[in-house]
């Protein structure tokens, strides 16, 4: 295989709080190929963001401490880098769109102001040329008589619209890596529709790898190649898209594709609920993460925390009891 | 028209909300948030009723309950237009209609105890005595599965999903036979949306409670509604059965809705074909003429931006506002 874009290693991440330390990213490790799309779901506090937030050099520290790990890209280790060499990498190379396009736009400057800012930092564009590129970015991204719209203020753009302007802003130094957390969760289904569609357009065209965050299950089957799932910091489950939803693995896995009323079949299915709650992460449990709230839990579980491991091709979980799952679980 | 089996009878129900400007407060304008709606909830039913932000569907369910008040039109419960209605007599109609909220963080007040939270209905309506109404919250704890014993614990203490059972707990309190639940899982966890919609599911089959599910998830209203109601920007485009929508969409927003919702199914997503609508949904406070859906519509003509397209019955019992809709019947 060839040697991956970015290579995770045993990740940790901690947060200290008034009510003690929260264990947010337990050790996690992965792989991303070059223009591939990974999807990494999981439920809020799951840890998946805070994974991306940590290979970016974006954890607030103090009171957040990226305990080990490395995250190679390109064969430098992001974790190692300076303030300056990753504010270089960011942007450029790698870029994040974040959930509120509301929040993470400046509403006291101009959406042009912002577009040419990146393009002129990291390219080294003079002012005109800045200008004409965040044109030709926003008429990429969909927006009409994009030219007049650069002089505009983000409040002056609808939730779509801006988070169109996010996407432009991202692609605007073609980076070979773009993280989307939870891009479109803030998003009608409509306009969620048009932005995965506009990514999938997008990522056809100029060929970057996208590692995109959701807990939505339905939005990761249609656009990522392989996926992940998160719970309580620790990578539960991995396998190419197709292979995990066909044969899901880990008893959290089922309970989330289970779980979810499908358009495609007509309701009178009880859900299948996963009963209890996520766990608080103040300390790293002994046992396996899941193991209060799992149907197939035995006494192993609670003495021992299970490794990601490969169990078929491509395909890794986490779980002593998964021989059980695959037998037993629901269809 | 008198229904035994209709419980809610709305009828051309308009709700718009003034825009006032300068220092003498002048109107110049109307959010036109509901604009003239019907639609029927039979008993012991749930209808969903879907849509987007912005389409009027939780100004719809306020309205019905009298949280605000309409601007024209009426809503008949049991025959009596609440509309009408004022003070104590409005007061007692009130016991039978409750509402569960979206955003259970907000809808509970964090300086009083859960016990005090689901008791204080009960005595504002002087249903119980102060030693019978505790009784009464340590059985409603039962029956949304949490522990009797937390009735000294406040709302903090709670995690989303917990919360949204107190407010459960708190709506049957009165033990009511029609209840708005206003996106009731749409801020919780995939995991606890299941456990919070099978518990709904399961209170209506116990009391025969009738249920106005507002949503914007449709693969959600797909499973717990028995008829569902889609809105766009203040109107009811389509109203149908369950089965009726999900399999002949007649309306070109229902087919564009259904089509942009993601299945979780890798297979089935790879060869979807999907309608994606251009632009966004216009402001309410200045629709375009017309068809309110024509200027994303795939299909508009000229008729579309001249008339206001009729709600009609195209078939027994599936309603729908759009000219062209026996286009697309089977």
């Amino acid at each position: 295989m060839a040697e991956p874009l970015l290579e995770v290693q045993g990740l940790e991440t901690t947060f200290k709080t008034p009510d003690g330390i929260v264990h947010a990213v337990n050790g996690v490790s992965f792989q991303l190929q070059e223009g591939e799309t990974l999807g990494v779901v999981g439920e809020s506090g799951c840890g998946k963001s805070v994974t991306m937030l940590s290979i970016l050099g974006l954890i607030p520290s103090p009171p957040g401490k990226i305990v080990t790990g490395s995250a190679n890209f390109f064969g430098r280790d992001l974790l190692k880098m300076s303030v300056d060499e990753i504010r270089e990498i960011r942007g450029a190379q790698i870029s994040m769109v974040f959930q509120d396009p509301m929040t993470s736009l400046n509403p006291v400057l101009t959406v042009g102001r912002q577009l040419t800012e990146p393009l002129r930092l990291h390219l080294g564009m003079t002012k005109q040329q800045a200008e004409d590129r965040a044109a030709e970015l926003l008429e990429m991204v969909g927006i009409p008589k994009a030219k007049d719209r650069l002089s505009d203020f983000p409040h002056q753009f609808s939730g779509g619209m801006r988070q169109r302007v996010m996407i432009a802003m991202a692609l605007s130094c073609s980076p070979q890596l773009l993280i989307a957390d939870e891009p479109t969760t803030a998003l009608d289904v409509t306009i969620q529709a048009q932005l995965t569609d506009l990514i999938k357009r997008l990522r056809n065209e100029l060929g970057m790898a996208i590692i995109w965050i959701t807990h939505d299950l339905g939005v990761v089957a249609g656009l990522a190649q392989r996926v992940i799932v998160m719970y309580g910091g620790y990578i539960i489950e991995e396998a190419p898209v197709n292979e995990l939803f066909a044969n899901p693995l880990h008893p959290y896995t089922v309970g989330l594709i289970g779980s979810l009323p499908r358009l495609d079949e007509s309701g009178q299915r009880q859900l299948i609920s996963i009963e209890g709650v996520p766990p608080l992460l103040f300390e790293k449990p002994k046992h396996c993460p899941f193991a209060p709230r799992c149907k197939w839990v035995m006494e192993h579980c609670w003495n021992e925390n299970p490794p990601l491991e490969l169990v078929a091709p491509e395909h890794r979980v986490a779980c002593w009891a998964w021989p059980e799952v695959k037998k037993e679980r629901p269809r | 028209m008198a229904d035994n089996n209709v419980l809610l009878r709305v009828e051309n129900l308009v709700k718009h909300f003034p825009i006032m400007r300068g220092i003498f407060q002048k109107q110049v304008g109307a959010v036109r948030a509901v604009d003239d709606i019907s639609f029927e909830v039979k008993r012991g039913e749930t209808l969903g009723l879907v849509g987007e932000s912005g389409c009027g569907k939780s100004t719809t369910g306020r309205t019905v309950l009298q949280l605000f008040r309409a601007t024209s039109g009426s809503v008949y419960y049991d025959n009596v237009d609440l509309t009408k209605l004022k003070g104590e007599e409005l007061r007692k109609m009130r016991r039978k209609m409750q509402m569960i909220f979206q955003d259970p963080y907000a809808s509970l007040n964090p300086r009083m105890t859960v016990g005090e939270i689901i008791r204080e209905p009960l005595l504002v309506h002087n249903v119980a005595t102060e030693a019978d109404a505790n009784d009464r919250v340590k059985q409603l704890l039962e029956l949304v599965r949490l522990n009797p014993s937390f009735t000294t614990r406040y709302p903090h203490e709670f995690s989303g999903g917990q919360r949204q059972r107190i407010g459960i707990a708190r709506a049957l309190a009165l033990q009511p036979s029609f209840v708005v639940c206003d996106e009731p899982i749409s801020a919780l966890d995939v995991s606890i949306q299941a456990q919070v919609v099978n518990l709904l599911e399961e209170l209506q089959d116990k009391f025969g409670l009738t249920y106005l599910f507002i949503a914007h998830d449709l693969s959600m209203v797909r499973h717990i509604s028995d008829r569902v109601a889609v809105m766009y920007l203040g109107v009811v485009v389509e109203l149908t059965t369950r089965e009726e929508l999900f399999k002949n969409p007649l309306h070109p927003y229902t087919q564009a809705l259904l089509s942009a919702v993601p299945i979780p199914d890798p297979v089935k997503e790879a060869t979807r074909k999907r309608t994606i609508l251009v632009g966004d949904v216009p402001s309410p406070a200045n629709p375009p003429s017309g068809c309110r859906f024509r200027t994303r519509c795939p299909i508009a003509e000229s008729i579309c931006a001249e008339q206001r397209p009729e709600f009609r019955e195209v078939k027994p019992g599936h309603f729908v506002a759009c000219f062209f809709a026996e286009r697309f019947m089977k």
